[in-house]
């Protein structure tokens, strides 16, 4: 925590602003501390997430998209939230331009458990906007000082369209490195899409890592989820093997305001990563 | 006049079971067994087996039109109603929220009911004072004869004293009471609305605090939602922890209603509710 | 040192209390008893068998302000609002809603990050305890006595009471408690006799019988979750519920909180308002959807955090059996008939 208050949003300034899509509801802000102590205090790993806070809108919970191997700063990437439910924080993030400030808290939550992630080859496997976090891990194991910590990278990811994928640049610089397999795929391609297109599950199925000394790290839309857990436990995954990130409509973010279980697990201080055998032992509703 | 509420309680049972036997509806609306006889809850029968739990008795005060509208249009529902209950289906048939063909209306004549929480007597201080239903298809138990002694508005009369200084301050300083439990909308037949303007966030109409800006602006609103449409149930009050006189806010509507229109809240399925319904003859004293 | 005091000089004590910090103790009004902060000391009044709500507004306001801020201000003028807590008394605790503290310390100091707010204003709170009067039945909706909490059980409080008559005997039970009733000249000492009246009625507290119910929480905690996706038992036992918040309000175990930016006429505060898992909006997310849309799942999420979830997470029931729930509720739903049903199912 890296306020002494846990309810009390650290200040921040937005230092760069991504448009991430071609539908413009999606961008990455960068956000700089304006309190040298502050960023000292904030160390997070890849997974975690932080509730950005806009006094007289609110707080929503969004996964950190940068690394932690990056210095200096801090990314989240933010779609315009809530047609019938007005996302308040969401639209107001959208209309600041650089220089704005806002609140930061956290970073909350657990992360991708590294150590457990260490010596193992790594699949993972992205759905649309619910990139983020991943994107964060492959940054994270990428870097010179860790790549040789894990195994073999395998990064399956797919968007409706592509001008929905996120990170473009870095997806491109990733698929020239050859020490990641880089698979992109969209549902549906158009005239000068070149690439792969295919449902994520259906791509997992075909692409079929090893589920040897290997962890699946599954994001994406609950329907992507749905679909895709049972491909990589029908390759041979072990139910621990298999992590993925959940979302409720959190609060507090630090398993205080008792909005967020699923079962006797608060998803934020419990979470939101899990493996499949932890969320087996959950209730399936809420 | 002494109510029979054994006699009341079989009938409800017998036509409960035929209804459900015959297939007529598949959901009964009654009362059963709380957790002692002073406590009895609302209960819903689905099946024939289950009208044995009906009970009813002294505190059965629960208006149950309130559940009607939980089920899915169309479901074919038989509803135990008193007086106010019974206005309440017909406003709601009014406002298009239910289909009369999909109802079966068992009336019950009562009077002398009593809160479960107080044991006191309910009468036309927190209600509408009639004792028979206004609407019914099945009526259990014989008609009341004989007319409340007061009448639904005389409570109004120490409040109709105050001036508009006198009673601001008397809503304030009661709606400060409020914790914001929403316990009266949840109880109120006709508080339907999903989302309340209450809770929207864009826009906000009100704050979530029970404070007295935000207290005044979901009673205030609230009531004046309910003008035209209040029934005179006063489950509101009776359901409020902090013991606010909802009532007296509601009859003073409704009594200025109709005054000024000549309609009182859901008593005929033909009318149009009274706010929604522009007649030329109108009074005008409403722009006043 | 067990001390005393006449009943009816209850305002003397009070008022030495009011010299030393805020005093929080139960005043009569229209409604019923409730715990506020005393500000004529002959409010205090314990002619009382328990408050509508329950006292957790003494560590965990109804109302807690974060921050202050102004329109159109940066976030670097924003005011956190200063936790200023006074020595703080809270008078008159019944023995149940005193082991509520405990388990609410549980959630919110005792386990992962630390509430500053609920901590700031436990340690600077004396418990004066109060002893149910045995004399006088339980009522139908209390069963605090099968949760194993005793009617006249001082654990929890730093000062117990017990009433004798038309006398109050105070002890201190915790070093805190104890030297707070040394410095407290309007009482006199206790008797040898009065002393083993009080010991007495410790132990007679504990055969003070409340309504039955079958309790053990790990069977409890297990059953619930085994019936979880029996949606019949539960669309059942919610067809009665209207969904409002009235039995978390009175709750003194429920904590869950909202956080609202309110903003008037420019000038706003970010604040924790309670919240309730019964209402409809509780989970409703930014995308419209809500996990908890139905009726049944809200009471059954209400029940199940009580006396499964809690239990799993916290190893305790959350729950104290003080029957405030089912008192206020508006159509007397009882929560523990339905965990009894619950067993049986």
């Amino acid at each position: 925590m890296s306020s002494s208050n846990p309810y009390i949003p650290i200040p921040v300034e937005i230092s760069k602003i991504i448009n991430e899509v071609d539908t413009n509801d999606i961008k990455t802000f960068r956000l700089t501390f304006l309190r040298k102590e502050d960023e000292k205090r904030f160390k997070y790993l890849p997974g975690q997430f932080a509730e950005l806070s806009i006094y007289g809108k609110g707080e929503a919970p969004i996964g950190i998209a940068s690394s932690p191997t990056e210095t200096g700063c801090v990314e989240f990437t933010v779609q315009r939230a809530g047609t019938i439910v007005p996302g308040l924080v969401t639209a107001a993030l959208h209309d600041m331009e650089t220089g704005g400030k806002i609140g930061l808290r956290g970073p909350l939550g657990h992360p991708w458990p590294i150590e457990f992630l260490e010596n193992k080859n790594i699949v993972v496997v992205g759905g649309g906007f619910a990139f983020t976090t991943l994107r964060s891990l492959i940054n994270y194991m990428l870097h010179q000082d860790n790549r040789s910590r894990f195994g073999e990278i395998t990064v399956i990811y797919g968007a409706r369209t592509p001008g929905l994928l996120l990170y473009k640049d870095e997806l491109a610089a990733w698929e020239k490195r050859d020490d990641i397999k880089t698979i992109i795929t969209v549902d549906k391609g158009n005239e000068t899409w070149t690439g792969r297109e295919g449902f994520v599950p259906a791509v997992c199925k075909e692409v079929a890592p090893s589920p040897y000394k290997a962890v699946a790290v599954i994001c994406g839309p609950p329907i992507m989820i749905k679909f895709t857990l049972p491909v990589f436990f029908d390759l041979g995954f072990y139910k621990e093997n298999i992590l993925t990130s959940l979302e409720m409509r959190m609060k507090c973010g630090i398993g205080k305001c008792g909005r967020c279980n699923v079962g006797y697990k608060y998803v934020c201080s419990d979470g939101p990563v899990f493996s499949l055998a932890e969320l087996d032992e959950l209730p399936r509703d809420f | 006049m002494s109510i029979n509420f054994k006699h009341i309680e079989d009938k409800l049972k017998t036509e409960a079971k035929k209804l459900l036997e015959q297939g007529k509806v598949s959901i009964v609306l009654a009362y059963g067994k709380g957790y002692d006889d002073h406590h009895p809850m609302p209960y819903v029968a689905r099946n024939a087996a289950d009208v044995g739990n009906i009970v009813f008795n002294e505190f059965c005060t629960a208006n149950l039109a309130r559940y009607l509208v939980r089920y899915p249009r169309g479901t074919k529902i038989a509803i135990a109603v008193k007086a106010a209950d019974s206005r309440a289906v017909i406003q709601l048939i009014q406002e298009d929220k239910i289909k009369r063909e999909n109802l079966v209306v068992l009336g019950i004549p009562v009077s002398g009911m009593k809160n479960s929480k107080t044991g006191e007597i309910i009468d036309s201080k927190t209600t509408c004072g009639l004792y028979n239903p206004v609407l019914y298809d099945i009526l259990l138990g014989k008609e009341v004869h004989g007319k409340s002694v007061i009448s639904p508005y005389d409570v109004l009369a120490e409040y109709e004293k105050m001036d508009k200084d006198a009673r601001w301050d008397f809503w304030k300083k009661e709606l400060d009471k409020c914790i914001r439990c929403y316990a009266c909308r949840k109880a109120c037949p006709m508080c339907y609305c999903d989302p309340c303007f209450i809770d929207q966030n864009k826009p906000k109409w009100g704050e979530k605090s029970p404070e007295s800006h935000g207290n005044l602006m979901y009673h205030l609103t609230r009531f004046h939602h309910l003008a035209g449409r209040c029934i005179d149930c006063g489950e509101c009050s009776r359901a409020c922890p902090v013991n606010i006189p909802l009532y007296l806010f509601h009859k003073k509507v409704a009594k200025e209603c109709e005054e000024m229109f000549g309609q009182v809240a859901g008593m005929k399925i033909e009318d149009k509710p009274t706010l929604v319904n522009f007649r030329v003859e109108d009074s005008d004293k409403i722009l006043e | 040192m067990l001390k005393k005091t006449a009943i009816n000089k209850i305002s003397e004590l009070a008022v030495q209390l009011m010299q030393k910090g805020t005093l929080i103790a139960p005043v009569q009004e229209a409604a019923g008893f409730n715990f506020r902060e005393i500000s004529d000391a002959k409010q205090v009044n314990l002619n009382f068998h328990n408050t509508i709500l329950s006292p957790k507004a003494a560590f965990f306001p109804q109302m807690e302000d974060f921050v202050q801020y102004q329109t159109g201000q940066s976030i670097m003028e924003a005011v956190p609002v200063e936790l200023n807590v006074k020595p703080t008394f809270l008078f008159g605790v019944r023995p149940c809603d005193v082991k509520s503290f405990e388990i609410m310390d549980i959630h919110f100091s005792g386990t992962g990050v630390v509430d500053p707010y609920w901590r700031a204003r436990r340690e600077a709170t004396t418990i004066f305890g109060y002893a149910f009067d045995l004399d006088e039945p339980a009522q139908a909706e209390e069963f605090y006595q099968t949760l194993g909490i005793g009617a006249a059980d001082p654990d929890g409080s730093d000062i117990f009471m017990i009433r004798k008559g038309e006398t109050l005997l105070l002890k201190g039970i915790t070093p805190k408690g104890e030297k707070l009733l040394t410095q407290l000249s309007r009482l006199a000492d206790g008797s040898a006799n009065e002393e083993e009246y009080f010991r007495n009625y410790i132990s007679r507290g504990r055969d003070f019988k409340t309504r039955y119910t079958c309790v053990d929480d790990k069977n409890i905690a297990k059953k619930l979750e085994d019936i979880f996706d029996n949606g019949d038992f539960w669309m059942k036992v919610s067809d009665a519920c209207l969904s409002c918040g009235v039995c978390t309000f009175v709750c003194p175990n429920c904590y869950c909180f909202d956080i609202c930016d309110e903003t008037l006429f420019g000038k706003g505060t970010r604040r924790r308002v309670w919240d309730a898992c019964m209402f409809t909006d509780f989970t409703l997310e930014a995308s419209g959807h809500n996990p908890r849309a139905q009726v049944f799942q809200r009471l059954r999420q209400k029940i199940k955090h009580k006396y499964s979830y809690h239990v799993r997470k916290y190893g305790v029931i959350s729950c104290v059996g003080c029957g405030r729930c089912t008192r206020h509720c508006p159509v007397n739903i009882d929560i523990f008939s339905i965990v009894e049903e619950a067993m049986t199912v």
